[in-house]
């Protein structure tokens, strides 16, 4: 109907110039609990992390342990070993062949019958009698191979020690040898109470 | 809609692969821990775990005073490996640093001279088979021999544990103690007791690194090795090794073939000594022959003689027949009931006497005892003798015990009955006397002899051996009695300046049985024997020695020297104290 051009006003420039304004969800109370925080997230990283570290040190520790007790048990098993060798020595040293091998060796000659002293009535009884000479005389009958090779203990071996006293020694057994004929025939052991190097023997009566 | 298809289709795509993925996963796990479990798990273990065997060590044989008689030590086989042996050589390096090359041949020269084998079997055993892995080059090195060889690094040499027996008394008690072979015991208390002995191999397993060090906390034990019980003998080894050096000295000094000594302890018939001439030494087997590897004591029985003669006469006391005072007239012969042509005679012609009981046991009667043998039927005569042992094993049961031999009454004949009586046609080891002499020194009670005391296991558990029943073959009364007539042996018998310990009451009786050559008749051999109880009054000990053949001597004056030794040393060993009251004053004829 009406052609007539109507200006129409200009829109109002939406105002851009202003800065939109920041709008923020505000969270509840709840919601900022829940959010997840820095600090205990950087402290359980921090804690795995030192707790692998310490593993590693442990199994490293644990690693080294192993060559020690390693070394050690082996340690143990070689000076159970030396021990047993040791022991096997001295169950050879002590046998009956050697000690008595040794003894004769030395001048020793077996003891005659013992005597026996009442402590009540003061009456010695017993046959005493005469050392009983040499056991070995017609030479080891009960053989020990394992003693073959072992040494003597000879009276200059073990004198060195005692040169002071071999003097004194040999004097006291001069004599009891001429005090008594028995014990010189009995020793039978063939020494010569002369012979340098005999062990000093206490001068009983 | 497509918009909200599309996450969709990829959410079933993606559920899809990982499902496939964890299929793959799952099937390849199965696979894995399942299918081929066993395989792998073997392969794994072969690279990482060690299967070591944990030796169970064999037990000891020890004295009553704890001495070792046998042990178990370690040995050490040196091998080596030929596959791996340049014969340019080694490079050692040396401690300060330096290195050292070392030919072939000077490494066996050193092996060699160390261990003492011969080089040219070395260079053998090395090159004979360049592909082996493994050869023997020394078996059996003590320890500091093999340190030595262990210290010359050669790269080839190894080594293995070689468990060997050891006996450091060496022939003291080898009788009894017996050895162990290659294929395990083969004699004396080393096979008896092998029960409690024997120590059983245990294996363990761990596992190691790359560089093969065991890792901590892996080792599982398998299967634990036990280790052997302790054998405690009742044997006192420093005596044993005297009476061992007495008896064959006097054995030696008289020419006899064998011999036997033996010091049981009265009250609990505990052997202290049971010494064999000759005897073996454990440690070297090949020094004897075959018949002495073991207890003669035990093994060879023979006609005892008149040692017998106390059974006899204790039998009669006990029953009240006789006493050591009681008159026997003795002719000169004795045929009264024997087949026409046989004469029982003494050792020594002599017309009728008049003895007592007593003087029949100081001369040594075969005419007096055969005598006695009227007093007494012939069963309760047997009855007797087998009370007192013989004719059946002792209660050590010995690897080859004999139990002897007594004519049974049912069997015996007419000569014999009255001969065993006095020792001849009847047999028995020196077990069986000692054991008689045993209960004849413990008022009439028979303990059964004792060789092994105990058996102490790895974890400390001791037990005793089942000994047996203690009898009272005859009553305190005939044992004293018995005692008292053997005193007389020792202060008026023939050979009382021979076993006379002054000081000291002692009960002995000689035996001179002469020894059948086998042929049914007796030869001109004889065994002799002394046998004794001291103190007479209150036995302690019995001693028995006897010696087969001797060829000096044909007497038991043969065996009384050594008999009256090893009672002095047994006097010594035990400290007994002399006795407080003169010996006993029995008449010996009337």
């Amino acid at each position: 109907m009406s052609a007539v051009a109507v200006a129409r006003p200009l829109r109002q420039p939406t105002t851009h110039t202003q800065p939109r304004r920041h709008l923020e969800v505000v969270p509840t109370r709840a919601q900022r609990r829940a959010r997840p925080r820095m600090l205990p997230a950087l402290v359980t990283i921090g804690g795995i992390g030192v707790i692998l570290l310490a593993q590693l040190l442990l199994s490293i520790v644990i690693a080294d342990g192993a060559y020690q007790v390693s070394s050690l048990q082996s340690a143990k098993h070689d000076a159970q070993l030396q021990q047993h060798a040791l022991s096997e020595q001295l169950d050879l040293l002590a046998s009956p062949q050697h000690l008595a091998a040794n003894a004769e060796a030395l001048g020793m000659v077996a003891s005659g019958s013992g005597l026996y002293l009442d402590a009540k009535s003061g009456a010695v009884t017993g046959s005493g009698g005469a050392a009983g000479g040499s056991i070995l005389g017609a030479g080891d009958q009960v053989s020990n191979v394992l003693l073959d090779g072992t040494p003597l203990v000879t009276p200059a071996a073990t004198g060195s020690g005692t040169t002071g006293t071999t003097g004194t020694a040999t004097t006291t057994d001069a004599r009891e040898g001429s005090q008594t004929s028995t014990d010189a025939g009995a020793g039978g052991a063939g020494q010569d109470p002369q012979t340098p190097g005999l062990l000093p023997s206490p001068n009983t009566h | 809609m497509t918009s909200l298809r599309m996450p969709r289709r990829r959410l079933s795509l993606t559920v899809i692969a990982v499902f496939a993925i964890v299929s793959v996963f799952v099937v390849r796990l199965v696979d894995i821990q399942l299918v081929q479990a066993a395989q792998l798990t073997k392969d794994a273990d072969s690279r990482q775990v060690r299967t070591v065997t944990t030796y169970g060590v064999r037990g000891d044989i020890v004295d009553s005073n704890g001495a070792v008689l046998a042990d178990s030590v370690d040995r050490f086989d040196i091998t080596a490996s030929p596959k791996n042996v340049s014969p340019e050589g080694f490079v050692r390096l040396n401690k300060d640093g330096t290195k050292t090359k070392v030919a072939l041949t000077d490494a066996i020269a050193e092996i060699a001279q160390l261990t003492g084998a011969d080089q040219q079997q070395l260079y053998t055993a090395l090159t004979k088979d360049p592909t082996s892995d493994f050869v023997y080059l020394v078996k059996a090195v003590k320890l500091s021999v093999f340190d030595k060889v262990k210290a010359l690094k050669i790269p080839w040499v190894y080594s293995e544990p070689h468990p060997a027996r050891n006996y450091p008394n060496g022939a003291v008690a080898g009788n009894l103690v017996g050895f162990v072979g290659t294929d395990g015991p083969q004699a004396g208390t080393e096979l008896t007791q092998n029960p409690c002995l024997n120590g059983v191999n245990g294996t363990s397993t761990y596992e190691t690194s790359a560089d093969g060090v065991r890792l901590p906390g892996s080792t599982v034990v398998t299967k634990p090795a036990v280790d052997g019980g302790t054998v405690t003998l009742t044997i006192d080894s420093n005596l044993q090794w005297f009476a061992q050096q007495t008896l064959a000295q006097q054995a030696q000094a008289t020419g006899s073939d064998w011999g036997t000594a033996m010091v049981v302890r009265v009250s609990d018939g505990h052997i202290m000594v049971d010494a064999d001439y000759p005897s073996v030494d454990p440690n070297d087997r090949n020094t004897v022959g075959v018949d002495a590897l073991g207890a003669r004591s035990f093994s060879s029985p023979y006609e005892p003689g008149s040692i017998m003669k106390p059974a006899t006469v204790a039998g009669l006391v006990d029953k009240g027949l006789v006493t050591a005072t009681t008159h026997v007239e003795v002719p000169a012969r004795f045929t009264d009931g024997l087949p026409p042509g046989t004469v029982i005679k003494d050792a020594e012609w002599h017309g009728d006497v008049h003895m007592t009981v007593a003087g029949v046991i100081m001369n040594s009667s075969n005419i007096g005892i055969a005598e006695l043998t009227k007093l007494e039927s012939e069963k309760d005569r047997y009855a007797n003798l087998r009370a007192f042992g013989f004719g059946s094993k002792t209660t050590v049961n010995f690897l080859g015990e004999s139990k002897g031999y007594v004519a049974n009454p049912a069997t015996v004949d007419a000569v014999t009955t009255v001969t065993q009586q006095f020792g001849q046609g009847i047999s028995a080891t020196s077990a069986q006397v000692a054991s008689m002499y045993q209960a004849i020194g413990n008022d009439g009670r028979k303990v059964p002899l004792t060789l092994v005391q105990s058996c102490t296991a790895a974890d400390g558990t001791v037990s005793y051996p089942n000994a047996g029943p203690t009898t009272q073959v005859v009553s305190p009364f005939a044992a004293q009695q018995v005692r008292a007539m053997m005193e007389t042996v020792t202060t008026q018998g023939y050979i009382h300046r021979l076993i006379t310990i002054p000081g000291y009451r002692i009960a002995s009786k000689t035996g001179t049985a002469q020894v059948a050559d086998g042929t049914g008749k007796y030869g001109n051999d004889y065994i002799v024997s002394v046998a004794g109880l001291i103190p007479a009054d209150k036995p302690q000990y019995a001693v028995i020695v006897t010696l087969a053949k001797p060829d000096t001597i044909k007497t038991s004056a043969a065996a009384a020297p050594g008999y009256a030794t090893i009672m002095k040393q047994v006097i010594k060993t035990f400290r007994i104290q002399p006795s407080t009251t003169p010996a006993a004053d029995t008449p010996v004829a009337w």
